[in-house]
């Protein structure tokens, strides 16, 4: 299935159109961010509505560096770095936090960048940076969508295989203890604090990476492009596909934006009014989140995994968020 | 002075409003335990449904109560979605309820468009200690003022004002004596939905309404209400006060741009203290 999945994806950008591989960039871009966001939430249990803060700093990190004539791969590279060592500088005081008041937390943070960022002459202000050069590497130039689309791919796949290992790992089994029982977890000599914080930082790299890509591939980035609602997109894709679960992630990622596009594909035929796709999307991505979580509360793919095997439960069992 | 005086009660109306919204997560959260992100779609849409009533020919004061009724319906409508179902966690229900904030944006885009609107409040202007100001600033505070102390006696005189700080109590106990836990949370929901709803409606004629604005408001709200950690409604007051009066100075003697900022560290702060004191209490 893994395997078949991999394929499909690696052929797709070789038959996809010009407007179907803008979207498969944006898709494999969410998933990158999502993978991270659905650790943090399926293994620290707590709802994080700050995850595009994390890809905004990628994105001005590999930006600014670009700007400032730093080589484009440096750039690339510095992203996630950047958006880790953000998480853990702001990881320390709000991870004390739980549930709705982490919630709360990582939403002022992310209006706080915001608008700081807004402000920020160094990074063109409300207007953002403009002009940023393709990804290069020794002479090499990525120009074309489809070398972003394989980009994007490698970024997914190692996204992918990283969290996999850290669940599977020492650090993953003890995450998951403390996502089912702190206390206990933290008795027979978890490191909380310090594996919770682990999860916030490489969930940020994460959604850094995807920030990086993103600021080569579309060449501009404004405080605009990453809204309190791309955040919520986020969860939404996370707790849909179902949380603590990577195939769930991506699945839940896919599902998301292939259904919004089609449905403003749709909305943007002639003779609809010109608010008929946002409406849309906001309508998706809303019906969506309370439908699953009212009735599927772990998500698609555990529902789907519990279905076929009807064996016990493999992965954390979490409660929605 | 007369500049001091103009921010300063131009700071406590807009605290007013932060306080209403705030209480209305408070009721809810009291007596559900839920933490309504929808708080702040109650006052969009109960602003954006006035100037729809206005330009409808409905007077002044109608047109505004009714606004109130319906964001207490669409809250009873949350409360039911987000808690009707048994078994729903309340950080479900958290989870619920962003997803009906964001429907709102759906449904108020369809209705209304997406451009800022606002509708004319009381008119004229009074001179307070020397300071000009609109009487609408003097109106959103004597309101303010009159709903909570009715709110206060609510909880505190009535029969269902004690069933519903039963409820918030121990949902168990309350069960047992023959309180309904679910209808207690709804009507939590509805008083919540009213509360910010008026808050909406009072805030817009002085600060333009469109339909993303509910995240900042229900920031402010909840703001406002984790001074009292989101069950004490007099330290909502006072946090929706102090909130007002710091970004009116902020905005006033610095920039307009920090006025957000204020409010975000101020919650941000508040949260980490009261975070570092929990610990202690949970670990024993």
């Amino acid at each position: 299935m893994k395997w078949l999945v991999l394929a499909v994806a690696a052929v797709l950008p070789a038959v996809l159109t010009r407007g179907q591989l803008t979207v498969y960039i944006l898709l494999g871009l969410a998933a990158m961010a999502v993978v991270g966001l659905s650790l943090l939430m399926g293994y620290a249990g707590q709802v994080s509505l700050g995850q595009a803060s994390f890809t905004a700093i990628g994105a001005y990190t590999a930006g600014l560096l670009a700007v400032h004539d730093v080589p484009p791969l440096l750039g690339l590279v510095a992203a996630p770095v950047a958006a880790a060592s953000a998480a853990v500088v702001v990881g320390v005081p709000i991870l004390r936090l739980r549930g709705h008041q982490l919630a709360f937390a990582t939403l002022a943070l992310q209006l706080i960048l915001l608008s700081v960022l807004g402000d920020a002459d160094w990074a063109g202000g409300a207007i953002g940076l403009q002009g940023l050069p393709y990804l290069s590497a020794g002479g090499v130039e990525l120009t074309g969508d489809r070398d972003y689309a394989y980009l994007v791919l490698a970024g997914v796949v190692v996204t992918t295989v990283i969290a996999s290992l850290l669940v599977r790992s020492r650090v993953g089994r003890g995450l998951r203890a403390l996502a089912t029982a702190e206390v206990a977890a933290e008795a027979s000599g978890v490191p909380v604090g310090a594996y919770r914080l682990l999860v916030f930082a490489v969930s940020a790299a994460f959604a850094g990476l995807a920030g990086g890509i993103y600021a080569f591939y579309v060449g501009y980035l404004a405080p605009g492009s990453f809204p309190v609602l791309l955040s919520i997109e986020y969860v939404v894709m996370a707790v849909v596909g179902g949380l603590g679960s990577i195939a769930g992630a991506l699945l839940g990622a896919t599902l998301i934006t292939v259904v919004v596009q089609v449905l403003s594909t749709l909305a943007t035929r002639p003779g609809m009014p010109s608010y008929a796709p946002s409406v849309l999307s906001y309508a998706v991505y809303a019906l969506l989140l309370i439908a699953v979580v009212l009735f599927l509360p772990n998500g698609i793919v555990p529902a789907l995994r519990r279905k076929l095997r009807r064996g016990p439960e493999r992965t954390a069992d979490r409660v929605a968020a | 002075m007369a500049e001091l005086v103009q921010y300063l009660i131009t700071g406590i109306a807009a605290g007013c409003a932060y306080a209403l919204l705030g209480s209305g997560l408070v009721v809810i959260y009291r007596v559900t335990r839920v933490v309504n992100f929808a708080q702040g779609s109650f006052a969009v849409l109960a602003a954006l449904t006035v100037t729809t009533l206005l330009a409808a020919g409905l007077p002044h004061g109608l047109a505004e109560a009714l606004a109130v009724l319906l964001a207490a319906g669409i809250g009873l409508l949350i409360g039911l979605v987000a808690t009707g179902k048994p078994g729903t966690t309340p950080q479900a229900a958290l989870i619920v309820t962003l997803g009906l904030g964001v429907l709102a944006y759906a449904v108020e885009i369809l209705l209304w468009g997406d451009q800022p609107r606002s509708f004319p409040g009381l008119g004229g202007s009074t001179t307070v200690l020397g300071a000009r100001l609109q009487t609408h600033y003097l109106l959103i505070v004597a309101v303010t003022a009159v709903v909570l102390a009715g709110t206060t006696l609510l909880f505190a005189r009535t029969d269902l004002g004690k069933a519903l700080t039963a409820t918030a109590a121990d949902p168990y106990a309350a069960r047992v004596i023959g309180i309904s836990v679910l209808r207690m949370g709804l009507l939590a929901f509805a008083l919540g939905g009213a509360l910010g709803g008026l808050a909406g409606v009072l805030i817009t004629p002085v600060q333009q309404v469109s339909f993303d604005s509910d995240v900042v408001l229900v920031v402010n709200g909840f703001s406002a209400a984790i001074l009292g950690d989101l069950t004490r409604p007099g330290l909502t007051l006072v946090g929706g006060l102090l909130l007002g009066i710091v970004q009116a100075l902020v905005a006033g003697y610095g920039s307009t741009a920090y006025q957000t900022e204020v409010a975000l560290i101020f919650m941000l702060a508040v949260l980490i203290a009261r975070a570092g004191r929990r610990e202690l209490v949970e670990a024993a």
